[in-house]
């Protein structure tokens, strides 16, 4: 009963943002570090900013789930898959749903990274929505696409920047007028030393209102182990998390802290097939 | 019309793959970047639409036309705050010591240039023999004569409200509820240079809105008008000037700008403002200055020259000019008067109205300024007299009350500067003397003062403090001041700034100042005597020398009135408005520059509540060094409720223009601007740029209406070089 409250609630307080979601941090790595993943690389970024998946150098598969608020109606469920070829760049496809069979926004997105020497690298990701709502509403869809580059200027500085939707493409049609955002966001990595990182980035989604600041830290305590925390405002998390990697796979886990809604926990594979 | 165009750009294109290297003006990144944050200090600090064609011009001046570093023109980096008086005295220092430059990189050896200072004066520098006292034939003028041919044409592309048809009888009944003229506006500019000595220059525009040759007016329109009907370039102006012609040290005829001592007596052009901060709040004057830019107001019309024998020099100058202003009629016992009550300063004749008040009077000046100035010593003395051939009388108001009245002015100020080792000490006291005064003023007498005092101490190479404080009378009257202050009348204020310049370890800068000020006398809005105050930081980080970043905070509060109805009397209260901005640009390879700026604006009303503004941006420039082209793209994207979160972004545009808009509302924009350089000597430009509203479905307001939730903006520009 709680919890059929609890969903109520966030279903009423979030109506407002409706389709708002489709835009989602993703990966167990930036969900530890307070969503801050404009500037990161990695298979996750297809997702955070496609820029950052065209060094990838290994045919790599991932797995996330993110059960938000610890209720499974508003989990989160994404899986991702990238295909480095020599010389062409780096294709992917990703498939990422939000919500249950009541309420759900699914994501299919076919992603391409290309690295420009050092100094560039862009990616894109063509996205097709569809937001279904039960009990007979219907199913609304659009098609968008989402823009990164990453650029990293000096030996310890990477920048990025990451806009999805750019030209504010709508839903071709809606039950209450519901806009599909621009989500705009760019910040940086800075690696302190060969096993310290910070991240920060700031985020404007059009569709909320004020801006959303995030910022990481990761360190290497031991081979392979990392440790992370973070922090986020709009809305106010904290989160932390651990990370493990071998040469085929890694996993890393994160939990989110809400003042209100409570936990959240996150957990992502990668497994990648090459020397 | 615009398919023509969309032809000539794809004809232009195509020649231009054919076409030579070249650099560009301004290419410098250093350079450009210190231009933007000026330009965006002063739009934020003043209320005013501010000439900045005319700080544009004197850089791009100076680019094309790069200072010899070896003559005493250097003094002209000053004047733009390129350099700081102490950074100016070592430079004479090791002249002294070493005899002149052989190479530019002899910069890095001179005290107090750092290699930011280096890398934003490189391009407007170089190294000559002094020849500045050569002799000017007219075989070497038309030899070595630098011709410059500009036009540029720009329109917002929306339907505006005061474009809409209308009829004869609707015009009459609501004479400025349209435009006469068409959409476009146009400016043609000639300018000749030689060796920097001789200057000559003709400008020619006509405003968005104002009649041109093809327009076409009805005749009770025109019977309306009368004399003032007028169709064709709205402003035509011209200057010559001259330096270093023996004892002649500067000379012009035609339209110039003055500027002496601190501002406080006589400044006509554009100036920083607070936008100068730390030690450059100490003003270089540059005396006479020809005017180059289109801008119709504040400037002189006339003639004007400088005289000077060793440390003497002596300023005469005369100026004529037709002014807007508006004149109504006062039935007095024994005849008809006419007076003005108000001076109007946009320089705008778009509609009934603005036609007949354009040049309703004339305003002369005449004045002088002598100087003295020894090794690190100048003193001045300046003087002016101006007077209206219709009086001006305002709506009596309570703020009002001191400001000039009448037909007649007379200004006088003693202006003082030392500059030695690790001081500089600067200043000016000015009077007004105003004796067309109104019975209240009678009482006070006819005299007024203000004042100004400033040091600045620089304790070591990477630090300086500046001190200043200022009391400007509240009946102090000058229509031609412009010196330090919070906002923009010299009048009634009192103020005291301490600002500080650090360079705490190599490739960090810090920039602080705070202003706390006075006003001692009511306000436009401010119903009492107020006071606010204006803190402002600045930490700037070179991470290599392609990739810079600045985080700033500035804190303003203010006084106005409250806006709550329910009160009697609206007395004043306090505002402030906070901002946020960070700002970082690298270069990714040689030819692409990239930058993203963040920037939150707050504002709290007086009932509590609190107005945010956001805006991020993307910026990519791709210039490379060698095709003929270049292209700058920006993506924004703003959330402003009100117009008091506003947020300013400064625009790359078309040469020699602005672009800062104050963006509000909701949505984004974005502009695209290409550069084609054809045969080495012609450069074209064109921008187009879109915001998007999201929150609205009309934009501006007024005449300026757009019935649609977009604005795009179209400039299209040539530059011809000889």
């Amino acid at each position: 009963m709680k919890r059929l409250l609890l969903l109520i609630a966030i279903i009423t307080l979030t109506s407002t943002l409706f389709a708002s979601d489709f835009i989602h941090i993703m990966g167990g790595r930036a969900a530890a570090m307070g969503g801050s993943s404009v500037a990161s690389q990695g298979l996750w970024a297809m997702q955070n900013n496609p820029a950052g998946m065209a060094n990838l150098d290994k045919i790599s598969f991932g797995l996330y789930y993110e059960n938000r608020w610890l209720l499974p109606e508003t989990a989160y469920k994404c899986g991702a898959f990238a295909l480095p070829i020599k010389k062409v760049g780096c294709l992917g496809v990703s498939f990422n749903q939000f919500g249950s069979s009541k309420y759900n926004e699914n994501k299919i997105g076919l992603a391409y990274a290309r690295d420009f020497g050092r100094y560039l690298q862009i990616g894109l990701q063509l996205d097709y929505l569809i937001m279904k709502i039960g009990n007979d509403y219907g199913t609304f869809q659009a098609f968008t696409f989402e823009l990164g580059i990453q650029s990293h200027v000096t030996d310890k500085l990477t920048l990025g920047t990451y806009i999805f939707n750019p030209v504010s493409f709508k839903f071709k049609q809606t039950l209450n007028h519901e806009k599909l955002p621009i989500v705009f966001r760019f910040g940086l990595a800075y690696q302190f030393t060969k096993d310290f990182v910070g991240q920060c980035e700031i985020e404007k989604n059009t569709e909320r209102s004020g801006v959303s600041l995030r910022g990481g830290l990761e360190y290497e305590a031991f081979k392979n182990f990392f440790i992370r925390a973070g922090v986020q405002s709009n809305p106010g998390i904290l989160s932390f998390g651990l990370g493990y990697g071998i040469r085929f796979a890694q996993i890393n886990v994160a939990a989110q802290l809400h003042n209100e809604l409570g936990a959240s926990l996150q957990i992502g594979m990668i497994f990648s097939i090459g020397k | 019309m615009k398919r023509l165009l969309i032809i000539i750009l794809f004809l232009l294109f195509a020649v231009a793959a054919k076409a030579q290297i070249a650099i560009d003006t301004l290419s410098s990144e250093a350079l450009n970047e210190l231009l933007i944050e000026q330009v965006e200090r002063m739009a934020e600090d003043s209320d005013d639409d501010i000439d900045y064609e005319e700080l544009l011009d004197n850089y791009i001046f100076l680019s094309d036309n790069p200072i010899n570093l070896n003559s005493d023109d250097m003094v002209q980096l000053m004047e733009l705050h390129l350099i700081n008086a102490f950074q100016y005295e070592e430079l004479k220092k090791y002249r002294r010591y070493y005899g002149d430059f052989m190479f530019l990189d002899e910069l890095a050896m001179v005290e107090g240039f750092d290699e930011q200072t280096i890398e934003i004066i490189r391009p407007l520098v170089c190294v000559g023999q002094d020849n500045g006292k050569d002799k000017i034939t007219f075989k070497k003028m038309a030899r070595y004569g630098k011709h410059q041919i500009l036009g540029r044409y720009e329109q917002v592309l929306e339907k505006q409200q005061g474009y809409l048809p209308t009829t004869d009888s609707a015009l009459l009944a609501k004479p400025n509820s349209r435009y006469l003229g068409c959409p476009q506006k146009l400016q043609f500019r000639y300018t000749y240079n030689y060796r920097n000595r001789i200057r000559a220059g003709i400008v020619v525009e006509k405003d968005a809105g104002e009649m041109f040759f093809t327009d076409k007016v009805s005749d009770t329109i025109k019977a309306l008008l009368g004399k003032k009907y007028s169709r064709g370039f709205d402003f035509i102006g011209f200057h010559l000037y001259a330096k270093d012609l023996g004892i002649v040290k500067a000379a012009v005829l035609g339209d110039y700008q003055l500027s002496f001592g601190q501002g406080l007596t006589l400044w006509s052009g554009m100036t920083f403002g607070k936008a100068g901060a730390g030690s450059s709040v100490m003003k270089q004057a540059r005396g006479i200055s020809p005017k180059s830019s289109a801008s119709e107001y504040a400037f002189m019309r006339g003639a004007a020259v400088t005289l000077g024998k060793g440390p003497f020099s002596g300023t005469v100058f005369y100026s004529n000019r037709l002014v807007d202003a508006n004149i109504s009629i006062a039935d007095t016992l024994d005849n008809e008067a006419e007076y003005i009550s108000s001076l109007q300063e946009t320089g705008y004749h778009r509609t009934i109205g603005e036609l007949l008040d354009r040049h309703a009077i004339r305003q002369q000046i005449v004045g002088g300024h002598l100087s003295f100035a020894i090794a690190h010593f100048e003193v001045g003395y300046t003087a002016h007299h101006t007077w209206l051939s219709v009086p001006l009388e305002l709506r009596p108001s309570h703020y009002n009350q001191f400001y000039f009245q009448g037909r007649q002015l007379t200004n006088q100020g003693i202006d003082f500067k030392y500059v030695k080792g690790k001081y500089a000490v600067f200043g000016e006291v000015a009077m007004s003397m105003n004796f067309d005064s109104t019975a209240l003023r009678q009482a006070q007498g006819p005299l007024a003062f203000a004042g100004l005092v400033g040091l600045t101490v620089k304790p070591a190479g990477y630090l300086n403090f500046t001190l200043m404080y200022r009391d400007y009378g509240k009946m102090y009257q000058n229509l031609y001041s412009n010196a330090f202050g919070e906002g923009s009348r010299n009048q009634g204020q009192r103020g005291i700034y301490l600002g500080v310049e650090a360079a705490p370890a190599p490739y960090w800068n810090i920039l602080a100042y705070a202003d706390l000020f006075q006003f001692t006398w009511l306000t436009s809005q401010v119903n009492a005597p107020s006071r606010g105050h204006d803190f402002y930081l600045r930490v700037s980080h070179s991470f290599n020398r392609r990739t810079n970043a600045y985080l700033q905070f500035r804190s303003k509060t203010k006084m106005k009135n409250s806006t709550d109805g329910q009160v009697f009397s609206h007395y004043p209260i306090f505002y402030t408005k906070n901002t946020v901005r960070f700002n970082i640009s690298y270069q990714i390879v040689g030819d692409l520059h990239c930058s993203n700026k963040a920037e939150y604006a707050h504002y709290r009303n007086d009932d509590g509540s609190n107005e945010h503004g956001y805006f991020l941006c993307q910026d990519i420039a791709y210039k490379p060094e060698h095709l003929p082209f270049s292209l700058t793209f920006r993506y924004a994207i703003f959330d402003a409720k009100d117009y008091n979160a506003r947020v300013y972004a400064y625009e790359n545009d078309v040469l020699y223009s602005f672009s800062v808009p104050a963006l509000y509302g909701k949505g984004m924009r974005f502009y695209l601007l290409g550069k084609v350089k054809l045969f080495n000597s012609l450069t074209l430009y064109a921008r187009i740029g879109r915001t998007i509203y999201s929150d609205r479905n009309t934009v501006g307001t007024g005449l300026s209406q757009i019935e649609g939730n977009h604005k795009t903006d179209l400039k299209v520009e040539a530059i011809w070089k000889l």
